[in-house]
């Protein structure tokens, strides 16, 4: 009896309960009736409250928050110069080496650190490596590029900030910066001293939901040595979202048909490069001592594929041509690079001067997007 | 003893169902606070948040651009699942499932972006009386993304 009661004190309980929750309902009345006009004009709860430019327009790609990715470019030649040495001798050159292919692992992340509409900042980082698979592994009397290039590859790991600061609803400032350790070093750190800093500051506006541009100065690697330039930063969309430009002039252009909103074509080309600090001694040569870079520059010119794996998980296939730019050694001078500006204001010879063949490449890189 | 027990189980019917039913209809929950209309940070839209049932839902209310390149109404045309592609995309649903946290904050929902037909996991954060991050990430908080959202003023019906 006892039982029972307890049964039906429990289920009447239950029973008067539960209408409390489950019809609480403050949406009011959502139906085919509501008149949507009522929402037209309305300003913000705080007076205070300003809309800023948002940092993203309407259709473009998804940005890369963790990418791991594999490059492969296929069979060229290298041409070593004459290496002019400290000690004013020089060694040969010699005859162009085949290079079977050159391979490398890439990984990047980025995260943002603070998001808000009057100010998004991300950091991230990143690691590639580049081998190159030498048909025949250059001998101890083949030029020290050969050697070096053939026993250690090239490495770049970096560090790279961006600030993107709305000024008002169109106006907005973008900053972007990155420190690259790069060279033939080993499994240890080269010291800081080797850092190579890049950064872009540009201020532009955003006239629309589809179109924004802007304008600012760069000091870069990107040609292989340090570089002073204006660049110039274009995104847009059509107004049916079919077509699209992803610019940062001059080191990224790219045409952009969005299939749908998961998979996305590209055509265009980028400048990738780096100065690459000989670090790594070579079996008999101090190679360390001579203070030596390479100065890599290089044009991709590209078509590229990506797409949605599986909801965040995307993979980008890209195919083109690798065209050399520069691939010369120069030397430090007290330490210091030398600035050319282009021949302008310097026209110091390089330590060796160096010619690469022009291979088709792919990479294949598996992104995890951001929301 | 049972008419004692049988007495007080009555009584605690009565007043249990008595204090359920005295609860307003709209209640000073502090998760109410959320309810309201709201504009994200690119300005494009504006969600009305509502309480149904201990779960919050968002849904909105206005678009800049309401209709297509044709003149007709925008659709979710980016939805994965095709059967929801003919649906309106003013009046959609998306932001779903939020419960109340306590300490200014809703989880366990989720965050709908109709430009690219993708849902996240959503955290939503009261930083002040008018302003929320709305963070949708992917698997864990740390990946994802901030957007600010802005109370706008309350609509006042009108009269015809």
């Amino acid at each position: 009896m006892l039982r029972h009661l307890l049964k039906l004190t429990a289920a009447a309980i239950v029973l008067t309960s539960t209408p409390a929750l489950a019809q609480t309902d403050t949406s009011n009345s959502f139906d085919d009736d509501i008149d949507w006009s009522l929402y037209d004009d309305l300003g913000f709860a705080d007076e205070n409250a300003k809309r800023f430019a948002n940092a993203k327009i309407e259709g473009l790609s998804p940005a890369k928050l963790i990418s791991v990715g594999y490059d492969f470019q296929g069979a060229y030649a290298i041409t070593a110069g004459d290496m002019d040495l400290n000690d004013g001798t020089t060694l040969a050159g010699g005859d162009a080496e085949q290079v079977n292919s050159t391979t490398g692992f890439r990984a990047g992340f980025n995260l943002p650190v603070v998001s808000q509409n009057n100010l998004v900042w991300q950091l991230g980082a990143n690691y590639w490596n580049t081998s190159y698979n030498y048909a025949e592994a250059p001998a101890a009397t083949d030029n020290p590029l050969h050697r070096t290039l053939s026993e250690n590859g090239l490495r770049t790991m970096g560090v790279n900030t961006t600030i993107y600061k709305p000024l008002d609803d169109t106006q907005f400032l973008l900053f972007q910066g990155s420190a690259d350790l790069s060279g033939t070093y080993g499994s240890s750190l080269m010291p800081a001293q080797y850092l190579k800093y890049s950064a872009a500051l540009l201020w532009g506006k955003r006239p629309t939901e589809k179109k924004q541009w802007a304008v600012g100065l760069a000091r870069t690697y990107r040609v292989g040595e340090l570089n002073y330039i204006p660049v110039i930063l274009y995104n847009s969309t059509s107004a049916n979202n079919k077509w699209g430009t992803e610019a940062l002039f001059p080191a990224r252009v790219h045409v952009r048909r969005t299939i749908n909103p998961r998979n996305m074509l590209f055509f265009g080309y980028e400048l990738q490069g780096q100065s690459y600090r000989l670090y790594e001694n070579l079996p008999g040569f101090d190679i360390r001592d001579e203070d030596l870079e390479i100065r890599r520059g290089e044009v991709r010119i590209r078509a590229v594929y990506e797409f949605s794996l599986k909801n965040f998980v995307w993979m980008s296939v890209q195919a083109g041509y690798r065209v050399n730019y520069r691939y010369d050694v120069d030397r430090l001078v007290d330490g210091g690079e030398i600035y050319r500006a282009f021949g302008i204001l310097r026209d110091d010879p390089y330590a060796q001067v160096n010619g690469l063949g022009n291979p088709f490449y792919v990479n294949v890189s598996v992104n995890l997007v951001s929301p | 003893m049972l008419r004692k027990m049988t007495l007080l189980a009555v009584s605690a019917v009565i007043a249990f169902g008595t204090l359920s039913f005295v609860v307003p209809q709209k209640s000073e929950d502090p998760g109410d606070r959320l309810v309201g209309i709201w504009e994200p940070s690119n300005g494009r839209s504006r969600i009305k948040i509502d309480r149904i049932g201990n779960k919050y839902y968002g849904r909105v209310v206005w678009l800049i651009e309401p209709n297509d390149e044709n003149g007709n109404p925008r659709k979710d045309i980016n939805n994965p699942d095709p059967d929801l592609r003919n649906a309106p995309l003013r009046g959609f649903r998306m932001c779903k499932d939020f419960v109340y946290q306590g300490n200014d904050e809703w989880s366990e929902g989720t965050l709908y972006d109709p430009n690219n037909g993708s849902t996240y996991n959503g955290i939503i954060k009261m930083k002040d009386e008018n302003t929320l991050d709305m963070r949708g990430y992917i698997g864990v908080e740390a990946i994802g993304r901030t957007d600010v959202w802005k109370r706008l003023k309350m609509p006042s019906r009108k009269k015809k």
